[in-house]
């Protein structure tokens, strides 16, 4: 799922990074104030209402330049709340009462709709494309909902020759200036806070996220909440400056141009939608009345060719040939994130303590159609242990991992972690339970830094500042160790895609601790590494498993390795276990010697131990 | 009664029609071709074309395929094939083909809305209803349709590699098929078959640069409810189409019009895999 | 150096100086649906609009000054036409809007309008009771229109029931109220009235009930050419040969519909066939001008022509291009067109004489009825 199109790269983390947003805020509102005042009219209209469009394509920015989001679906928020004010105004009337209760009815309808969206659309195992497909369904279904509603709704026609708040043009230019100020000033610093690092870890790595303990669908759908809020409140100021409410502001081919805009001005830079919105669609009502068709043509092969071969967009572009213009200056000093120890956290049977077993299987199975991958695996990890899961190819190791750290994919069974049951719960609520999973290939955040990869595996136990970046980070024991050990604690600013495989292996192993799981899932953790490479990451798991009292479930091709470090070792063979010993036990077996070297294919003679 | 029930037959002819194409770009390419209404709309003008060259009507059928077949080529080349990992990117490229094509055609041939004369005008007397005998002519040509893709999908060698594609790519290139082949033919052809729908569908109403948009949404959660299957497109054919003529007929024609994209939503959420075989 | 300065200076000086005193043209907006449901008669419409500046500028222009034309495209929708509007007004700063629009667009374009206080003549036939203080309507309104084809539909058709079916939008929605109401008045029945948005095309389960319901008569009002044609077709293709009365077709449009358009009854304020000095010389005047391009002149391009030289006779009355003046100027003068003397005094319509014709194989209008001096009935009467 990862996405060739990155961010740009956030600047090394300065001391306070709301000053900058705020200076050009407040920079902004001077030059609207004085604009309103000396610019023509034509422009003053036309830019009143590009500001509005403006903030609207800075929601679909945030939803799709950062989330990955691809939404068509802005325009019907804007609409919804357009349509709030054009009808309280038209039947009821205008006094600023009714505005401010029109205002409401705007929010509150869209909040609902954003809420039914975010059901449909945002849940665990829901693919992208079905996401957009209901987002662009969803203006689609309006503008029918506005037709079927005759003369109430206006129909076709839409709504006109209302009344509605009575001021000079000029004020609301600075009204709509301002909300596109304001809004972009929040969204800067939200951005380029450390919760905003969130949301380009869901675009790049979904999957990980959720098994760092992030709900992403719940966090997906309240961020549509929240830019279908701000989409009506603009739908509600252009039904009140224009006076006229029409479908077409609600329907889908305008939640097209909204991305056009975006892709063109360059996603996931907060400014390039912002001026390709302006320019574009103050640029259309100057030049499409004298060249109607060739301009709508410019945009839409500017637009093909975009997102075929620069699908960062013109912003970068723009950006990088005016820093290259600009004099090289030398800014402050960047602060680089450290990393220190968090403090022990209150469990309930921390060490020792095998009263309870911090893993439980019972009867686990698991079948694709008519295929049985998983026959009634039941088996039981302690704290304290380090446990290697063998077996050929196709036994099914991996699937059971999944069938551990996520609940919807056993076909049947129980799993208990640290003696609460998994029932159905998805990777995110597991993680809850005190499970972790480091997946096979390392899967870290290509676009994010070391630190900030870090802090999201943080996201369950310290919820990071939605405006500040924070110098430090606060990492458990074990993780720190990894860090130091393999040397990344030194290099907290590299972005992550500048690192070498093992370092990456590292990293993620890291985030996965920093988690405090009390059971750590490895799925082949040694693929791809050198000797060396090897040697310090068997430590590191002994020490996890000796010195913190974890319990580590490992599967494993390369016996050496197991034999080195393990505990005890499970065998597996077409998906039953056949054996489940100490490892002298199962490494001088027959029978495992058999089962690797193919011999026999079903579990028949010898099958010792095992739960 | 009858009428309803012809209504319903040849509503789902008409989506059938419009859909295949899309279904075999999806199926094979796993992307959704958002161009496929900007095709449609060339085989509309195809018409207008033959009309103004003074031919018969029945000359735009191979009209329409050639000039979409040429286009598809241009198209897979040039904007499908660099996207093919990035499907999401793939639908705003194919959609700003889409633009670029409609304005093109508005500079060729003006803004305006044009007509084309139908082939076939007037109403057979069947059963005691009167009914639109061009609307039943598009039944026989949707199953004139079914049954060629059929065979060229279930009797031709490539019809089997591009099942195959369909089914695992990946293995199929192990097996030395060339998928980049494959993709490039089923595309043409998809391509082809979108401006023969639009060509066809001109007699019913009127062809202007932006016909093919209201039918590329109703088109594509089809495709989706259907996943790679021709059965199953004309299953979801029927039964969405049927809803749409019910909900047209005893509620509201507009609200008719979103029947097929609001079921077809509800559907997928809770079976994501639509009408295909879990 | 300075020399050169100098010249350029003073040259620069002199064309700025020519600029201003050389008579500034008299700029005439026509916002008007280029693209979207009207731009099958939209051409025509320019057309007229352009016949009626040429000749007026080949006299001389208004009070000295040439007239030059501004047409933008209104796609015939709300949102085109706020953008047309806004352009027409506020950058182009045209001195008069002289158009024809769907009342999606003229709505939607009136507050504006309004913002930029600009007179503005609506020369489409509508569905009534649209009223602000810059506009003037020199087309018909239902209470002049409807009445002809009901009642030729109950008297020698001898249809009691009728089934209604329009574009759902203010025209559509207006003109068949008020032709419910007409028809319950005049005793007979409604047992249909079914709407489509004004974009649609997809008639079928209309058809479908239209053919359930079984009426004597079918009366339709949809937007301007594109659903018309669409609507028509499709009711011959499924062999529906029921009295059909169009309240919003017009002669252009039926005579590209071909054979489908036969038989359809219409009634409004101007048929090429009307037989008038001035009809002829209008029809001689525009063949001349636009030869093979001409497009049929009809009821909905005609009063573009009678409008501007209702505006010239205003601002040569009031002396000035100045709103305030012109707008009462409106109400006062009168002209002699193609469909007779149009003068727009009643609270802002103006009485017209009405024509119920058939249309013809050949695509031309058959005159059955005309009925001379036909009142609008009370429009606006908040406004004087």
């Amino acid at each position: 799922m990862a996405d060739p199109v990155s961010t740009m790269p956030l600047r090394v983390p300065v001391a306070r990074p709301w000053r900058m947003p705020l200076v050009v805020g407040v920079a902004a509102l001077a030059v609207l104030a004085v604009g309103s005042v000396i610019l023509p009219t034509f422009l003053v209209n036309n830019l009143i209402r590009s500001f509005l469009y403006a903030a609207l394509a800075l929601t679909v920015d945030l939803l799709w330049g950062y989330t990955g989001i691809l939404t068509f679906g802005q325009s019907a928020f804007f609409g919804i709340g357009a349509y709030a004010a054009g009808l309280v105004f038209v039947h009821a009337g205008y006094s600023p009462l009714l505005a401010a209760g029109a205002l409401a009815a705007g929010l509150a309808a869209a909040w609902l709709v954003s809420r039914a969206i975010g059901w449909l659309a945002f849940y665990h195992g829901a693919s992208p494309l079905y996401a957009s497909v209901v987002t662009l369904v969803l203006p689609i279904v309006l503008v029918q909902a506005i037709y079927s509603g005759g003369e109430f709704t206006g129909s076709s026609s839409g709504l006109s020759g209302f009344d509605s708040i009575d001021l000079p043009l000029e004020a609301w230019f600075f009204i709509a200036g301002a909300f596109l100020t304001v809004l972009a000033v929040i969204a800067w610093l939200f951005v380029r806070s450390d919760a905003g690092r969130l949301l380009v870890a869901i675009r790049e790595n979904e999957s990980r996220c959720e098994y760092l303990g992030i709900d992403v669908s719940r966090y997906k759908a309240r961020l549509m909440d929240t830019c279908a809020l701000v989409a009506a409140f603009a739908g509600f100021l252009f039904a009140c400056v224009q006076m006229v409410v029409a479908p077409e502001y609600a329907g889908f081919v305008f939640g097209t141009e909204l991305v056009i805009w975006v892709a063109l001005g360059g996603r996931g830079s907060l400014l390039g939608p912002i001026v390709g919105a302006l320019l574009i669609d103050t640029g259309s009502a100057y030049l499409s009345g004298d060249l109607p068709y060739i301009w709508t043509l410019l945009i839409g092969i500017a637009f093909v060719v975009v997102i075929v071969a620069m699908p960062r967009g013109l912003a970068p572009l723009v950006a990088d040939g005016v820093r290259g213009m600009l004099p090289r200056r030398k800014g402050p000093a960047p602060v680089a994130v450290t990393f220190v120890a968090a403090p022990a956290r209150e469990r309930d049977d921390a060490t020792g303590g095998t009263a309870r077993p911090a893993l439980s299987l019972r009867g686990i199975h698991k079948h694709f159609g008519s295929l049985k991958v998983l026959d009634g695996i039941s088996f039981d990890a302690h704290a304290g242990e380090l446990l290697s899961l063998i077996g050929p190819n196709g036994a099914g190791k991996s699937t059971l991992m999944r069938c551990i750290a996520d609940g919807a994919q056993r076909s049947g069974g129980t799993v208990e972690i640290g003696g609460a049951e998994i029932r159905r719960l998805a990777p995110y609520d597991c993680v809850a339970l005190g499970v972790g999973r480091k997946f096979q290939t390392a899967t870290v955040f290509d676009s994010l830094s070391v630190a900030e990869a870090l802090r999201i595996a943080r996201y369950r136990v310290a919820r990071p500042s939605r405006w500040q970046r924070s110098t430090t980070l606060e990492l458990p024991q074990p993780a720190l160790d990894v860090l130091r050990l393999t040397g990344l604690d030194r290099i907290p600013e590299q972005q992550c895609r500048y690192l070498s495989h093992g370092q990456k292996q590292a990293l993620e192993l890291a985030m996965v601790l920093a988690l405090e799981p009390r059971t750590v899932l490895l799925d082949e953790p040694t693929a791809g590494l050198t000797k060396q490479e090897r040697t310090q990451i068997g430590s590191i798991f002994v020490s996890l498993a000796t010195r913190y009292r974890m319990c580590l479930l490992l599967v494993e091709h390369d016996l050496d390795f197991v034999r080195q470090i393990s505990s005890r070792i499970v065998v597996l063979h077409q998906g039953r276990i056949v054996m489940d010993g100490g490892v002298d036990e199962v490494v001088n077996s027959d029978l495992v010697r058999a089962v690797y070297a193919g011999e026999s294919h079903t579990g028949t003679a010898g099958t010792e131990g095992g739960a | 009664m009858l009428n309803l029930g012809l209504d319903i037959v040849t509503t789902a002819a008409i989506l059938f029609i419009v859909s295949t194409g899309l279904l075999l770009v999806f199926g094979v390419m796993k992307i959704i071709n958002f161009s496929h209404g900007a095709f449609l709309t060339t085989g509309g003008y195809a018409s207008v074309i033959v009309a103004q060259a003074g031919l018969g009507w029945w000359w735009s059928i191979p009209c329409s395929l050639a000039i979409g077949f040429v286009l598809g080529m241009a198209v897979e080349r040039f904007i499908v094939r660099p996207l093919y990992a990035r499907p999401l990117d793939a639908i705003l490229a194919t959609w700003g083909l889409g633009i670029i094509v409609g304005q093109l055609i508005t500079l060729a041939f003006g803004r305006g809305v044009q007509m084309v004369a139908s082939p076939l005008s007037g109403a057979v007397h069947w059963l005691g209803a009167q009914y639109s005998a061009y609307r039943l002519v598009l039944v026989g040509v949707a199953l004139i349709i079914a049954l060629a893709l059929g065979w060229l999908l279930n009797g031709t060698r490539l019809g089997l590699q591009t099942r195959a594609v369909i089914m695992n790519e990946a293995l199929a290139r192990g097996l030395g098929i060339s998928s980049a082949r494959v993709r490039f033919i089923t595309f043409c052809t998809g391509a082809a078959l979108a401006s023969l729908a639009g060509c066809l569908i001109t007699p019913l109403a009127s062809v202007d640069p932006n016909m093919g948009v209201a039918w590329v949404v109703g088109a594509f959660m089809l495709v989706l409810v259907a996943g790679a299957s021709l059965v199953n497109l004309a299953v979801a054919s029927t039964v969405l189409g049927g809803a749409q003529v019910l909900v047209s007929t005893f509620v509201n024609p507009v609200l008719g019009g979103l029947t097929i994209a609001v079921l077809a939503a509800l559907l997928l959420r809770i079976r994501p895999e639509g009408f295909a075989r879990g | 150096m300075k020399r050169l300065s100098y010249a350029a200076t003073a040259t620069a000086l002199l064309m700025t100086l020519h600029t201003a005193f050389a008579a500034d043209p008299i700029r005439i907006g026509v916002p008007v649906g280029l693209s979207g449901a009207n731009s099958v008669v939209a051409p025509s419409v320019v057309q007229s609009a352009q016949l009626a500046v040429d000749e007026i500028n080949a006299k001389g222009g208004i009070l000295g000054r040439q007239v030059s034309l501004e047409v933008a495209d209104d796609g015939s929708g709300a949102a085109g036409a706020q953008k047309a509007f806004d352009s027409l007004i506020f950058d182009k700063k045209v001195n008069a809007l002289i158009s024809m629009e769907t009342s999606a667009a003229r709505n939607a374009g009136l507050p504006i309008v309004s913002r930029g206080k600009v007179p503005f003549i609506y020369t489409s036939f509508y569905e009534g009771r649209s009223c602000n203080r810059y506009m003037y309507v020199d087309a018909w309104v239902p209470d002049q229109q409807v009445a002809p084809i009901v009642d030729y539909f109950m008297k020698q058709q001898h249809a009691k029931t009728f089934f209604l079916i329009g574009s759902d939008y203010a025209f559509g929605r207006g003109m068949l109220d008020f032709t419910k109401s007409y028809i319950e008045k005049q005793g007979g029945k409604v047992v249909g009235n079914e709407y489509l948005p004004m974009d649609g095309s997809d008639w079928t389960s209309i058809i479908s009930k239209l053919q359930a319901a079984k009426p004597d008569a079918i009366i339709t009002s949809t937007a301007g050419g594109a659903p018309n044609v669409t609507l028509t077709k499709q009711l011959r293709a499924a062999g529906i040969k029921l009295p059909y009365g169009n309240l919003a077709v017009d002669e252009g449009t039926a005579k590209s519909m071909g054979a489908d358009a036969q038989g359809i009854y219409i009634s409004g304020s101007y048929v090429t066939n009307i037989d008038t000095p001035a009809n002829h010389q209008f029809l001689a005047a525009m063949q001349k001008r636009f030869g093979a391009d001409l497009k049929t002149p009809n009821d909905l391009s005609v009063p573009e022509y009678e409008a501007i030289y209702l505006y010239k006779a205003a601002v040569e009355k009031a002396g000035t291009v100045d709103t305030a003046k012109v707008i009462p100027a409106l109400a006062q003068v009168s002209f002699d067109g193609p469909r007779g003397k149009i003068q727009m005094d009643k609270q802002r319509h103006t009485p017209l004489t009405m024509y119920l014709g058939q249309v013809q194989a050949d695509g031309s209008v058959k005159v059955i009825e005309s009925f001379k001096n036909v009142d609008p009935g009370a429009q606006c009467p908040a406004l004087k």
